[in-house]
């Protein structure tokens, strides 16, 4: 291929939502601008039982995509979720339960920050708790949509994710690749041919079938059957900031009325995920092996579910980056590229932050060193605030038990350490470039998990006491009307139309 | 929760003590003392006359607005008392190569097609032969400043006029006696006096008191330095390092000299540049600001003075003061109880107008991260926190400002063809290249620049990106063409229909002395 030509033929493998998803972003985008996209499809690693739990930019993705929401509803028996609600169970009792939302905690008062605002009240005796000033957070406990509308606009954000089967949401997203005009393949099994230079000339299919490409994109999920099996690009591991190493899953009944988040029941040896559609439940246990064998871990989720598990099948979890993601012409996105750790769901959107800076470096021709470097640099970086998120859950965890014990001894990266001091010195968030979670979400682990910072910004001392007051009336006034306002969940699945089949 | 929140009683409220006046001095003051309560916080600034400040900041950046509203200073009040002026931008003059003319606008080009963003549009359509005209033609600042023309930017999204801001040209002098007359009126506490000595806690370091030359003792609980160069109480009491980035940024020294107005007020800066660095030019209501930013390697003293002066405008009043300087910054700019503002913390040229935007990123970052009274000594959390953040601030600056030295084509000038070879820090070399291979702009939430920023000096010094998003190639020719020519055409109207800069400010906020002056006249 003459490498000053556009780069106009990529080839993506792997199964699932990671392949279909990769493929209707590239074909959706670059189709019209002469980018063919050949898919070729591996054997599904998908169980009946699984779930794809979302982050809200999923939703603006999907737009782009053309995927219509009450469309991928009902296709996929799915639900939406405004937050994950944490539940510290009764070995651990002495610790409350948190919301975390995809939505803003309070409103500005006279033109400070509302966190400051409500941390001072706290250390003077209020007793109102951080998520009861988060619009989405009492809607979502009261089993309630929250449609926005201008006074909840004003008010701040309201976002959410999903819940989705993911073998329907997979099916979903390979019938609208096919209607994009994707080539697509089936095998077994993908073998790589390279060239002289060492990049990827071709895949061969099932010892037959020779497709070539000039830039080939890496769905395999944690397998890395190109980046890692065939170029053996090595992964930094990140296992010494995690204590996860094993997860079960499995689904149970769904619940009698569909509750419109996640839930994270804490047990002393993990942590037990809940993520409810109208059809069935979702259940993850997360442990570690050193401290719980897979039968004992089957018992811990099934106590925790208060449920009858089905399909339980266990997966090792090894927590870890490609340590070039984009290596030679070969891009890996999702699990390809970075195992996380499974708490806070954020494997879809990992994936989709691969697929958006791929797009946006996307090579104008063969060379695209450039390009690689930058979407190395770029994702690296993205992972790692992921991770340091995620790490911030288990480090700073109040809970009993073996496992939270070994949690809270794990590293703790440079750049998380110096948020959690910034944090606990002053209750500022440090900011910094590349985060997927916003101030909210840090504030509302943070403070769910006891963390009292030591000071506030001085500045909100020249609000009087009562503007306070008045203004947290006002916010727990209007939060309190709305959610009246806002249809049940089950309502507005309802109203789409959602399917009963499934 | 009422009493409890504050004793009003309660004991003395801490003490900030502020070693400098100037304009780094007195925005630290006032925003202090307008953010903090005085019950909790005293403010206390030392300075003195005979210390002349160095004031290189007559040019601001939009967010100087944002510091103004938040002292809620009047607009047209303090306009008139600086001897304001209105600025859309910077025209740099010679820089590419001689001859060749840019402006830095402060705004936008052109507005996103299909979500991709402009410039791609444009590189296809001149890359296809759709479209010859420049990148200058689709931003409504430039077009506006090359008219002279201005007004107040509309506040619905939609229009065209949307697509702007604006910052000012004042006298820095005059600038901080506004501020310093609008803090002391609210109780900042200002002494006359020079500091001649330093006591420090024997164990922790921290600076406890200063002795003034008048004997008088001033102690405090936090020291902030805006001594300007000399770097008093961080570089000479505490001995932070100096972090020196001549070898990215080379003039070390400036001939400043005002001149008399002559002509229409320019709503920009001018930046021209000279064999051995670049002159400013400053429109000001009653004169214009002009100065030689130069190497003291490549040219003498002498001849900078004869090069700034044979350009002058108008008839020069005074001589030139010259000013030298180290481009770089301390390794931290707070340690211990001292935090530096201003200069005394570093030093970048004012060739993107920084310096007043260091000021007030700094103090907006310190009041958010300062000691609580009657907390015992300071968090050292806090302390790396604002560094973090200042060295952020810094670098993306100087990255910025290093670009449009080397990408230049004045061949045999030493200064520019050492500029063109220097080695540069990775975190530019990235930016260039990726502006080189598709025409994708830096993009960060936190500091300065934004994208359009980029754009603007990558294409202006003359960088070619030789290709673009490929995302533009799914957005139709024909389309592309009709929406370049409207958009084009849209800008034109709607400049044409603004008043002149001069206009603008006669009938908005005229400097007393020259109404007068005129009226006089008349």
């Amino acid at each position: 291929m003459n490498i000053c030509q556009p780069l106009s033929r990529v080839v993506v493998l792997g199964s699932d939502v990671d392949l279909w998803l990769s493929v209707n972003a590239i074909s959706r985008a670059l189709g019209p601008a002469g980018v063919t996209v050949i898919a070729i499809e591996l054997p599904t690693r998908l169980k009946p039982s699984d779930i794809s739990a979302t982050l809200p930019p999923l939703e603006a993705f999907h737009a782009k995509l053309g995927i219509k929401e009450s469309s991928l509803i009902r296709a996929t028996a799915g639900s939406f979720s405004f937050g994950q609600n944490f539940i510290a169970g009764s070995r651990a009792g002495r610790n409350p339960a948190f919301f975390h939302a995809w939505g803003a905690y309070g409103a500005p008062i006279d033109g400070s920050a509302f966190f400051p605002c409500w941390l001072k009240a706290a250390r003077y005796g209020l007793k109102v708790s951080f998520q009861d000033f988060c619009l989405t957070a009492v809607a979502a406990t009261n089993g309630r949509m929250l449609l926005p509308d201008e006074a909840t606009t004003a008010f701040g954000r309201t976002d959410y994710g999903y819940h989705l089967q993911t073998m329907a949401y997979a099916g979903y997203l390979k019938s609208t690749a096919a209607t994009l005009g994707v080539k697509i393949y089936q095998a077994q099994k993908g073998l790589v041919e390279r060239d002289d230079s060492g990049s990827i000339a071709a895949l061969i299919l099932d010892g037959s079938l020779r497709i070539e490409g000039q830039l080939f994109v890496d769905a395999t999920g944690p397998e890395a059957i190109l980046i890692g099996q065939s170029l053996d690009v090595p992964s930094d591991c990140w296992r010494q900031y995690f204590s996860v190493d094993r997860v079960l899953s499995a689904r149970a009944p769904a619940f009698t009325k569909t509750p419109p988040f996640a839930e994270i029941r804490i047990t002393g040896g993990g942590w037990t995920a809940l993520h409810p559609t109208p059809a069935t439940t979702g259940v993850l246990h997360a442990y570690s092996s050193d401290c719980l064998s897979d039968e004992a871990a089957l018992r811990s989720a099934s106590a925790a579910a208060n449920a009858q598990l089905a399909d339980v099948s266990f997966h090792a979890v090894n927590t870890c980056v490609r340590s070039r993601v984009w290596d030679g012409n070969c891009v890996a996105v999702g699990g390809a590229a970075c195992v996380l750790d499974p708490i806070h769901d954020v494997d879809s959107h990992a994936l989709q932050l691969g697929l958006v800076h791929l797009l946006s470096v996307f090579p104008v021709t063969g060379q695209f060193a450039v390009e690689r470097a930058e979407y190395n640099r770029v994702m690296r970086r993205s992972y790692e605030r992921i991770r340091d998120f995620q790490c911030a859950f288990y480090a700073l965890a109040p809970f009993d038990g073996n496992f939270w014990q070994q949690a809270r001894g794990q590293a703790v990266p440079p750049a998380l350490s110096h948020k959690i001091d910034t944090f606990r010195a002053r209750g500022q968030i440090a900011p910094m470039e590349d985060e997927t979670f916003l101030p909210d979400s840090w504030q509302a682990i943070f403070t769910g998990l006891g963390v009292t910072p030591e000071s506030w910004p001085p500045t909100i001392d020249r609000i009087p006491p009562n503007r306070f007051k008045e203004e947290f009336h006002r916010t727990l006034e209007f939060i309190k009307g709305k959610v009246l306002e806002q249809p049940t969940h089950d309502g507005y699945l309802d109203t789409l139309g959602r399917s009963s089949a499934a | 929760m009422g009493e409890a929140i504050r004793g009003d009683n309660g004991p003395a409220p801490f003490r900030v003590v502020i070693v400098g006046g100037g304009t780094a001095g007195w925005m630290s003051a006032a925003a202090i003392r307008r953010q903090l309560d005085p019950k909790d916080y005293s403010v206390t600034l030392i300075e003195s006359d005979e210390i002349g400040t160095v004031g290189v900041g007559e040019a601001t950046l939009p967010h100087i607005k944002i510091f103004n509203d938040m002292l809620g200073i009047d607009e047209a009040h303090f306009m008139r008392e600086t001897r304001a002026t209105f600025k859309l931008g910077i025209q740099f003059r010679d820089w590419d190569q001689p001859g060749d003319c840019y402006i830095h606008p402060f705004g936008a080009f052109g507005e996103p097609w299909g979500g991709v963003e402009f410039q791609h549009h444009w590189l296809k359509a001149q890359r296809e032969g759709r479209s010859k005209f420049p990148l200058e033609d689709y931003s409504y600042s430039v077009v506006a400043a090359r008219n002279n023309a201005f007004e107040f930017p509309n506040e619905d999204s939609k229009s065209i006029r949307s697509t702007y801001s604006y910052a000012y040209h004042f006298d820095a002098g005059l600038y901080a006696a506004y501020l310093r007359s609008w803090a002391v009126q609210r109780g900042v506490r200002r002494i006359e006096g020079q500091v001649c000595d330093v006591s420090r806690h024997p164990t922790t370091g921290d600076v406890v008191d200063l002795t003034l030359k008048s004997g008088e003792h001033v102690a405090g609980d936090l020291f902030i330095d805006c001594s300007g160069f000399r770097s008093l109480l961080l570089g000479k009491v505490m001995g932070v390092a100096w972090q020196d980035w001549t070898h990215w940024l080379p003039c070390n020294r400036a001939l400043a000299v005002p001149c008399q107005r002559v002509g229409a007020l320019t709503p920009y800066t001018r930046s021209t540049a000279r064999s051995a660095g670049w002159i400013w030019r400053i429109p000001l209501q009653h004169r214009t600001g002009n100065g030689y930013i130069y190497s003291g390697q490549f040219i003498d003293d002498g001849e900078a003075c004869d090069t700034l002066l044979a350009g002058l405008d108008g008839a020069a009043q005074g001589e030139p003061r010259l000013l030298r300087f180290s481009p770089g910054r301390r390794e931290q700019a707070w340690r211990g109880n001292c935090v530096a503002i201003g200069l005394a913390s570093g030093f970048l040229e004012p060739l993107e107008s920084t310096s007043i935007y260091l000021i007030q990123a700094a103090v907006t970052d310190l009041i958010a991260l300062m000691p609580r009274p009657r907390s015992a000594g300071v968090d050292p959390r806090l302390v790396n926190e604002f560094n973090r953040l200042n060295d952020m601030q810094y670098e993306r600056i100087r990255d910025f400002l290093i670009l449009h030295y080397t990408a230049n084509r004045r061949v045999g000038e030493p200064l520019w063809d050492y500029a063109r070879s220097m080695p540069l820090p990775d975190s530019l070399v990235h930016k260039l290249q990726l502006f080189r291979s598709r025409a994708a702009l830096p993009s960060h939430q936190y500091g300065l620049f934004a994208r359009d920023s980029w754009l603007a000096v990558f294409v202006g010094q003359g960088i070619a990106a030789t290709g673009y998003d490929r995302l533009a190639d799914a957005f139709p020719l024909s389309t592309l063409d009709e929406r370049l020519s409207e958009f084009r055409t849209r800008i034109q109207t709607n400049v044409d229909a603004m008043p002149s800069h001069d206009a603008f400010i006669a009938n908005y906020a005229p400097a007393m002395e020259i109404t007068n002056a005129e009226a006089a006249v008349a």
